[in-house]
């Protein structure tokens, strides 16, 4: 017995390993459905409030129990693949408009389209929250509230430099950041973006120049099926753009991506900020700025005197591979409907996905009036969506944002990069039919 | 603890009989086949949990550089061959990215090898607060490579970093220098970075062999009338030499693949001119293109595996010239 006992101890850990790796997490004992929600976004401060959201929906649906899941932010998304991919573990989760073209690809999302079909949330929703639910069908994602850019400027420096009111167009705004911009005392005009994501501040200077000329339903492409990065409003909008850089701009902003910009604007450092709501916040926490030194106005204009917004979206979702689709599908209707969707996009500085939301205060005054008010004239504001959901939409925000930056250096020209851009957009549209 | 009569004569020799006696049993315990299964069960576990959490999705990410294999069909991953491969190698950008990988780690190696050094000979005095300080020196070690980025990110940051600060109060520059937008001053920004992160380990490593080399050895030279440099080269050096070479191989090789630092720092900008081989790697892995990916990877592995043969040949070569 006395050799025996350390090969039987080592034998028991190897096998109680090789269990653990094996067994599998049905937890599914009598009636009671327990649902599993993945987020792919996370921080605490939305745990939370989708907890409480959560609790809610528990005590009006009892037998049913919810469990979040949050990875960590940068693990979120593959963490999320791979449960999808095995096929258990996930009911509801969490779509982004990036991820449904990928997700359905695979076939991992559910067209929730008949289960909603009596849904009586539906009048409720803004226009831009139904037309990204696709209410025809097929339905894969309920949005939770919209990231949409407005332009945050400093009252005060607009004013010491001889302007009375904010800018109102792209060409304004470069006049007023130039005007600003003084680099011997460390004071520029506009917070530029040339790292990651920069691409996407191009692509909302290019589609306000040519808003005309765009396809709302694709916003690089025009009806005629050629790319925007060919028009000639394109050339002209990428030319200011190196403009407001080169004389408007900090230098070092070719490297900035969000959190540099948002420090050089609450810092005092640049007037003029493009950004998401989410921001107001953070100027408001965190900021040596007084109340009455920064405003915000809408998206800025092209020469034709229309902007091009691109929402940006997410929702919530259910899996192709749940078990319990009826119950997620619940999940998803209490999350989007009621007080739940106003609750979760004041939580997480979200234009909110409810008509309701114009009446509340919380975004009817002050620096949030102005996403509402962009909301109300569509004219000006045109909506359009932006390809995101294409298949190479990843490989194109990096390749964008790469040549942007060597535009940037002076490497290439604005003529090159757009024509670049144009081959590329072509190219892929091409090799799909 | 003996083994019994029977068992030992059911259990064939362990070992063959090389000399003419054994060890007494007392001092060397039979090699049973009893014991050779306590030995094997108690491997076990480590051995399952390398083969199913290393090697096998090595292999088969490595399976993944010969097929189609893509975020956006998962399902499908049908084989094609070396296409990969020839898409990585006719992607103007990855010799780009081969350069930068060259200067990333010959820059970073050399400094972090001296600093290193430097500190550990430093560290091997007794002095007051020694425990304090080694453990300060090496605090960096044990912290993320992407938090360092980002701390980095935020020091060279033009407007509001502390480097820019410094150098601009104490008259070095006029203006601020715009350390990360600029190529020619972005990869010695995070080259610097890795350096401050890198010294601590060849400071521990170091200090660990010259805590080796036995004090007669310097009293031996010292009474002969060699100098401190004297001493330094022909006793320390070539005592120390084969942790030195191995420290060497290894930093080579994860500074190689370290594209954390990287990533926080600069996310391989401006226009691509941080970007090494890894992290450029990893930036195709974050477009779905796994496959190319893993493509990439393997030749990232095999030039390593040729650098690590040739320069355990060339160390050897020397160590024998010595002789």
């Amino acid at each position: 017995m006395k050799h025996r006992t350390p090969a039987f101890v080592a034998m028991i850990a190897a096998g109680a390993l090789a269990l653990t790796g094996c067994s599998g997490s049905s937890g599914d004992d009598g009636s009671d459905v327990s649902l599993q929600m993945v987020e792919t976004l996370t921080n605490p401060a939305r745990q939370k409030i989708l907890k409480e959201l959560i609790a809610g929906f528990e005590e009006e649906n009892p037998g049913v129990t919810v469990e979040l899941v949050s990875p960590p932010n940068e693990q979120a998304l593959s963490t999320l693949q791979q449960m999808l991919q095995a096929g258990n573990g996930v009911d509801v989760l969490e779509v982004q408009d990036s991820t449904v073209g990928p997700f359905t690809a695979n076939d991992w999302l559910y067209d929730m389209n008949s289960d909603l079909a009596d849904w009586d949330g539906w009048d409720a929703l803004t226009e831009n929250a139904k037309s990204f639910a696709n209410e025809e069908g097929p339905t894969y994602l309920v949005p939770y509230g919209f990231y949409g850019l407005s332009l945050f400027y400093r009252t005060d420096l607009i004013e010491e430099a001889g302007f009375d009111e904010p800018p109102h167009s792209w060409e304004d705004m470069i006049e007023m950041a130039e005007a600003i911009n003084d680099p011997s005392a460390n004071q520029y005009g506009y917070a530029f973006r040339g790292g990651t994501n920069g691409a996407s501040n191009a692509a909302a200077i290019i589609t306000a120049y040519a808003a005309d000329e765009i396809d709302p339903e694709n916003a690089f492409l025009l009806p005629d099926g050629s790319t925007v990065f060919a028009t000639p409003e394109a050339e002209e909008a990428m030319t200011d753009y190196l403009d407001l850089f080169t004389n408007g701009s900090p230098p070092s902003s070719i490297a900035w991506g969000y959190p540099e910009m948002v420090q050089g604007f609450a810092s005092g450092s640049t007037a003029f900020l493009l950004q998401d709501p989410e921001v107001i916040a953070t100027i408001r926490d965190d900021s040596t700025l007084e109340e009455d030194q920064w405003s915000t106005t809408p998206l800025l204009v092209g020469p034709s005197g229309k902007a091009a917004q691109p929402l940006a979206s997410a929702g919530w979702g259910v899996a192709e591979s749940s078990e319990h689709k009826e119950e997620a599908v619940a999940l998803v209707e209490y999350l989007s409907s009621g007080d739940a969707p106003l609750t979760f996009a004041k939580g997480n500085s979200l234009v909110p996905i409810v008509t309701a939301a114009q009446d509340d205060p919380y975004f009817a005054e002050g620096p949030w009036a102005t996403y509402v008010s962009m909301n109300t004239d569509p004219d000006t504001y045109m909506n359009v969506v932006q390809p995101r959901a294409v298949e190479w939409w990843t490989e194109w925000e990096k390749k964008a944002d790469r040549e942007l930056q060597s535009m940037l250096l002076g490497e290439s020209t604005p003529e090159d990069v757009l024509a670049g851009w144009d081959e590329y957009w072509s190219e892929k549209y091409a090799s799909e039919k | 603890m003996t083994t019994t009569l029977p068992e030992r004569q059911a259990t064939p020799p362990a070992a063959p009989a090389g000399g003419p006696s054994r060890p007494p049993a007392s001092r060397r315990r039979a090699f049973t086949r009893r014991r050779a299964l306590t030995i094997a069960a108690f491997l076990a576990p480590a051995f399952v949990v390398v083969a199913v959490f290393t090697y096998y999705p090595m292999l088969s990410g490595s399976l993944g550089a010969f097929r189609t294999w893509t975020i956006y069909n998962v399902a499908e991953q049908p084989w094609t061959g070396l296409d990969n491969f020839r898409g990585v190698l006719t992607d103007p950008l990855f010799y780009g990215t081969v350069g930068n990988t060259i200067v990333w780690v010959i820059g970073s190696i050399v400094p972090q090898f001296v600093i290193g050094f430097a500190l550990a000979l430093w560290m091997r005095r007794k002095f007051r607060f020694r425990g304090i300080y080694q453990a300060l020196v090496f605090f960096p070690w044990a912290v993320s490579g992407f938090l360092i980025g980002v701390l980095f990110r935020w020091m060279f940051n033009s407007e509001f970093g502390v480097i820019n600060d410094l150098l601009m109060r104490s008259g070095i520059v006029d203006s601020p220098l715009p350390w990360l937008a600029t190529p020619a001053l972005a990869m010695p920004a995070v080259i610097i970075a890795n350096v401050w992160y890198g010294v601590t380990f060849f400071a521990i490593m170091i200090l660990a062999a010259l805590q080796s080399v036995p004090d007669e050895l310097y009293e031996a030279s010292a009474l002969d009338g060699a100098g401190k440099l004297r001493s330094f080269w022909h006793v320390t050096v070539p005592y120390i030499r084969t942790t030195l070479a191995l420290t060497v191989l290894l930093r080579t090789i994860w500074i190689f693949n370290f594209p954390d630092l990287i990533f926080g720092m600069t996310g391989g900008g401006p226009g691509g001119r941080t970007h090494i081989v890894t992290s450029y790697m990893i930036s195709i892995t974050q477009q779905g293109e796994y496959g190319r990916a893993s493509a990439l990877g393997l030749i990232v592995m095999l030039v390593l595996a040729i650098f690590a043969v040739f320069y355990l040949l060339a160390t050897r070569e020397k160590k024998e010239a010595y002789r």
